[in-house]
């Protein structure tokens, strides 16, 4: 009897697995020219625009593209990266789990002579890949950071919500902050830590922060993923006319929100754009184009206002 | 006329105060096949396994070669060559045979220390050798999970030999042998006694016995009763040896009416272990069952009581036909059974003697599943109490009683059920006389009650005590029956030492 | 006194202790009755998980797929929250049926595959994890109407939260069943001594599978109460949830080798957690140094219950 269970399980297992596997790699056209875009992970909102936008683009030109998800475990990407190199892709995008780790995957694909770009963050050893395309999250950050300034006039205590210690754009956009606060000595920082990108992490953080009596004016999330889940803290406490909250990445949720005049505003770092024009140059690498070492694609700010207009459009 | 090669003399030992060698002596002569004969708990065990530097004996010496020696390890013991193949094998499972036999002296490449390589390749040729010079075909890559029972003997025999063992203990060494497999490991016997290496062997088919020993010694109750050579002997002079005693306990013995019967199973078979086994029981009735370690009696209770489901046969309770397929259905029936080990299979020990006690008849106790505490604790006391359970109180948890007040809580915990049929595996092992003395007192008041009782005992003196009726089984067949006025302790033996020759199942 | 019930008196004990420093550390703002039921309310999803896993420890199992089944759970009910589409009734349903479902797999695998619990669980654990992937195509649900976030972010009388409500009423009903029912007994006994239990009749297979569709159905239910709370179903929610039940079961006194733990434990050891996270949050502390010490804890948790088990035996 078990014996047939363990079997059963184990097709079931394989049979699924190898339907879904099937389902999520690309068909392409038969042109030799095969492409990979490597992802750090596919489990939000944003991950998924920047593989739908390189997958539109790819079609678009004809090309074969294969999405891999690195399930934010470095050790893996080097290993699709190398996998990539000995099955003969013509081009590789990364959108890195970590700045320092995936050198090896860099150092490889420069070895085999195969073109590598860094999507949306930067690698520490950048001058190993052929080029980047991305947002500075740095930028992203003053945006964010100077929008929730000017609109508590200059002064009161604040909060930042950082993303995974370490990563690329926790670093960049907390810097953006840092630089901005430069310029507004009346702005205290009271709070700052971690929810690691989630939801309920920074709900229960806020929640804690709020229970202090310490008087905030504004929470400034590294992501509209914990943003959000500030904002339920605080509507929870009933201090939504006291407290502004800003976040980062422009996802539907976040988006809808700015809409209802919840949440103050989101930054878009144009996520979609950062994969067209991505997979755009990845292909005029191969094709023997120069290229710019960096090309950076701007933030939007997106509050009220550009939500609205948005709308119209 | 040589002089022995191993004089154990005047060996005694006790554990926790109880005597289970006394002034035992054992002598065995070069190129020797010396069988080792008793009951069970006769000490036979325990007297090799001091011979093997498990146990160090309180008193006594042991001579090899005529000089003094103390064995404080097995490792010691194997230094000394003496070699022992036991009743159950342990071999490395997922290593090969050549593996198996060089276990702990390796054959190592370059030098020996940390960092010294096995070479598997001459261990298999070594070991390949030596199955050449026995006789013996076996592929020594092979590993022993794939190897049948009497295989793993064999190569069990073959390490012995290439120790270089003086000495080679077997201890039931035929209990999973097929005829043919016999005469193969008596062949080797044969070769090891020509090779100048003595056997000592322990079993209780006195036919093989008879067939490749040179000497016998017999040890009863934890005594040396004596030793010849086996021309001097014969069957009966040797049963009366190992259970001639002075039968000086008095058991009490209620007198009860003994009714209709209750109980009646037909054709009972199970596995290998339980082989076409019919009786019946009465109400009033105390009725044993005795025989070796090893006859298939808890394997017959287990399965009258629905542990294996996969049996053959028909069971009749008070006429009625009844499929008893899972404990569940035992129990509705209104049978009880007292398992042999308390600690493993009959209590929780976690828990307490209270959740102990009311385990089997909390539904009967509670209908609408809602534990009364006030309810359970009043049936739990009087249980206690009628007993004679020795505890503070309650809710003490049982893994901290004595092992007599342990069995009287699974004991009351099946009689608050209310069983009609009781069933004891071994009810009075390992407890003090006090609590046995109890437990006796029990069995007479529920068969005045109108209970049937079917008891399991190896104490042959016991059973003869207590029971009415006593069935013997010898490797899962009921092998004779006797009625109380005809209980003798020889003819209990007698029977429980009916073997067949070998596995009638398989001939190769 | 047996160092068992040394142990269990023990935790009260830590309990009090820790939460002393915490007010002299923080007299403003942590020993405030707000903050006081708000660590209640932090301790009321991990502490529904834990009633169920107690249950599973119990009888000498282990659940590793708790926190999946939130994953799960949250977004299909959130799935079904939109405004306008289905009745409040259905979203509520699907998860209980689904959590309950995955736990009867999980207890077949168990009781009649004879499969160890630990790997059972891991692969439901992985299973679902990847299901609840699929279904919400990476990216979190959201757009629920008030009443769905009413479920977990309502008021009882205006005062007490409903997540306090429901961790309540379940752990009453909980510790009723463990200690006033046969079925209760039953667990205990089969966790205690499995083989045991069976000649003594009891049904272990039924036992076993009963105590996994508990855990299963709370973990739904969890699953709901945490789509409610962040205003969103997530496929990534609840990861290591069933390592913080497991811990709060152990803290508070369930023994891993099964057939012992008393519900009340339990409740502290759920308790003590999340007054530890409350704690340190609102000292500023960052969540890494939260770990360090809910390690500690937990080892030496376990440590006075095996040297108890030790000393007994």
């Amino acid at each position: 009897m078990r014996k047939v269970l363990l079997m059963a399980m184990g097709i079931m297992l394989m049979t699924s697995s190898l339907l879904f596997a099937a389902g999520s790699a690309e068909d392409g056209d038969a042109k030799p020219e095969r492409y990979a875009l490597m992802m750090s992970h596919m489990t939000n909102a944003f991950t998924m625009e920047l593989s739908d936008a390189v997958k539109s683009k790819a079609k678009e030109l004809g090309v074969d593209l294969t999405v891999f998800d690195g399930g934010q475990d470095v050790s893996k990407q080097i290993s699709q990266v190398e996998s990539a190199i000995n099955q003969g892709y013509a081009g590789i995008l990364i959108e890195p789990a970590s700045v320092d780790g995936i050198k090896p995957a860099a150092e490889a694909a420069k070895k085999a002579g195969i073109p590598l770009i860094t999507v949306n963050q930067r690698i520490t050893d950048q001058e190993l890949a052929s080029a980047y395309v991305g947002a500075n999250p740095v930028e992203g950050g003053e945006l964010e950071m100077r929008t929730a300034a000017e609109a508590i006039g200059g002064k009161g205590k604040v909060a930042f919500l950082l993303g995974p210690l370490g990563s690329d754009a926790q670093i960049g956009r907390t810097q953006g902050y840092y630089n901005v606060l430069k310029e507004y000595p009346g702005i205290e920082v009271a709070y700052e830590q971690s929810a690691n990108w989630r939801t309920d992490e920074a709900l229960k953080l806020v929640e804690n922060w709020l229970q202090t009596g310490v008087e905030l004016k504004a929470i400034v999330a590294n992501n509209d993923g914990m943003a959000l889940g500030a904002l339920k803290a605080v509507e929870d406490a009933k201090m939504l006319d006291k407290i502004k909250i800003y976040g980062l990445d422009a996802t539907p949720d976040a988006l809808a929100a700015v809409k209802e005049g919840r949440l103050s505003a989101t930054i878009s770092q144009s996520t979609t754009e950062q994969g067209l024009v991505a997979m755009e140059t990845i292909v005029k690498i191969v094709n023997g184009e120069k290229v710019p070492a960096e090309i950076i694609v701007g933030h939007t700010l997106l509050d009220k206002k550009a939500v609205d207009q948005m709308a119209k459009n | 006329m040589s002089d022995p090669i191993l004089e154990m003399k005047n060996i005694t030992k006790s554990f926790s105060g109880v005597k289970v060698l006394d002034n035992v002596q054992l002598t065995v002569m070069p190129a020797e096949v010396h069988a080792l004969m008793g009951e069970n708990g006769a000490g036979k065990s325990t007297l090799m396994n001091i011979l093997r530097g498990i146990y160090q004996p309180d008193g006594g010496d042991i001579f090899l070669e005529g000089k003094k020696i103390i064995n404080h390890n097995p490792k010691e013991a194997t230094e000394h060559r003496i070699s022992m193949i036991h009743q159950e094998l342990h071999p490395i499972l997922d290593m090969n045979v050549a593996e198996n036999i060089f276990l702990g002296r390796e054959i190592k490449r370059g030098t020996d220390g940390i960092c010294s390589i096995v070479n598997k390749k001459r261990m298999k040729e070594e070991a390949q050798k030596l199955f050449d010079v026995i006789g013996i075909a076996i592929n020594p890559s092979i590993l022993m999970r794939n190897l049948s029972v009497a295989q793993c003997q064999l190569v069990e025999i073959v390490k012995a030999i290439s120790i270089s063992a003086k000495i080679v203990i077997m201890d039931e060494p035929t209990s999973a042998l097929t005829e043919k497999e016999v005469d193969l490991l008596f062949k080797q016997i044969d070769k090891l006694r020509s090779g100048g290496v003595s056997v000592i062997y322990i079993s209780h088919k006195m036919d093989e016995i008879f067939r490749v020993a040179d000497s016998i010694t017999v040890l009863r109750d934890g005594q040396f009763i004596g030793s010849d050579k086996v021309g001097n002997l014969d069957k009966n002079n040797l049963i009366k040896m190992m259970v001639g005693r002075e039968l000086t306990e008095i058991f009490p013995k209620a007198e009860a009416r003994i009714g209709e019967v209750v109980l009646e199973a037909r054709h009972y078979t199970w596995e290998n272990k339980v082989k076409n086994v019919s009786f019946s029981l009465r109400r009033g009735e105390i009725l044993g069952i005795a025989g070796l370690v090893g006859a298939g009696r808890s394997e017959l209770v287990e399965t009258l009581f629905g542990v294996h489901p996969n049996y053959d046969g028909k069971l009749y309770i008070e006429g009625k036909h009844v499929d008893i397929r899972k404990t569940g259905d035992a129990i509705v029936h209104k049978i009880a059974l007292i398992t042999e080990d308390r600690k493993q299979t009959g209590l929780n020990l976690s828990a307490s003697i209270e959740q102990n006690i009311t385990l089997v008849s909390l539904e009967q106790l509670f209908p609408h599943g809602i534990i009364n505490k006030k309810k359970e604790a009043l049936v739990t006391e009087k249980s206690m109490q009628r007993l004679g359970v020795k505890a503070g109180s309650r809710s003490v948890k049982t893994v901290s009683l004595s092992g007599g007040n342990q069995q009287k809580v699974v004991i009351a915990k099946w009689l608050l059920a209310e069983p009609e049929i009781i069933i004891m595996d071994e009810p009075t092992r390992g407890i003090d006389v006090g609590a046995k003395r109890d437990i006796y007192l029990l069995l007479g008041e529920l068969v005045q009650a109108g209970k049937a009782v079917l008891m399991i005992s190896s104490e042959i003196p016991e059973i003869m005590g207590v029971a009415d009726r006593i069935l013997v089984m010898a490797e899962g067949r009921i092998t004779g029956e006797l009625d109380r006025k005809d209980f003798s302790q020889e003819k209990i033996m007698y029977f429980a030492s009916q073997f067949d020759k070998g596995n009638e199942n398989e001939e190769n | 006194m047996s160092l068992h019930s040394m142990r269990e008196l023990g935790i009260v004990f830590v309990f009090a202790a820790i939460l002393l420093i915490l007010i002299i550390l923080s007299p403003n703002a942590f020993a405030r009755p707000a903050n006081l039921i708000n660590i209640i309310k932090q301790a009321s999803i991990n502490g529904i998980l834990a009633m169920g896993m107690m249950f599973v420890i119990i009888s000498d199992g282990i659940d590793l797929s708790v926190g999946s089944i939130v994953a799960l759970t949250g977004v299909v009910s959130a799935s079904f929250a939109h405004p306008g589409e289905y009745p409040l009734i259905v979203p509520i349903i699907l998860a209980l049926s689904i959590g309950l479902f995955v736990g009867w797999l999980n207890g077949v695998g168990v009781a009649v595959g004879n499969i160890p619990a630990f790997i059972v669980t891991l692969g439901m654990m992985t299973m679902i994890r990847g299901v609840a992937l699929i279904v919400s195509r990476g990216a979190p649900v959201f757009g629920v109407t008030k009443a769905y976030e009413f479920i977990a972010g309502g008021f009882l009388f205006d005062r007490i939260p409903l997540l306090v409500v429901y961790f309540t009423i379940i752990t009453l009903i909980s510790a009723y069943i463990l200690t006033k029912t046969v079925f209760g007994r039953r667990v205990y006994a089969v966790g205690g001594n499995d083989i045991s239990a069976a000649f003594s009749g009891i049904n272990v297979k039924k036992i076993r599978i009963s105590v996994y569709m508990i855990s299963g159905l709370l973990a739904g239910f969890a699953g709901l109460l945490l789509a409610s709370r962040t205003v969103s179903g997530n496929p990534t929610a609840g990861q290591s949830y069933e390592l913080d039940a497991i811990a709060a079961a152990v803290i508070g006194g369930v023994s891993m080798s099964g057939g012992s733990g008393k519900w009340y434990g339990t409740v502290i050891g759920a308790l003590l957690i999340a007054v530890i996270g409350n704690g340190l949050d609102i000292l500023n502390v960052s969540s890494h140094y939260q770990l360090v010490i809910k390690g500690a804890i937990i080892i030496s948790a376990v440590l006075l219950d095996v040297k108890g088990k030790e000393k007994a035996a």
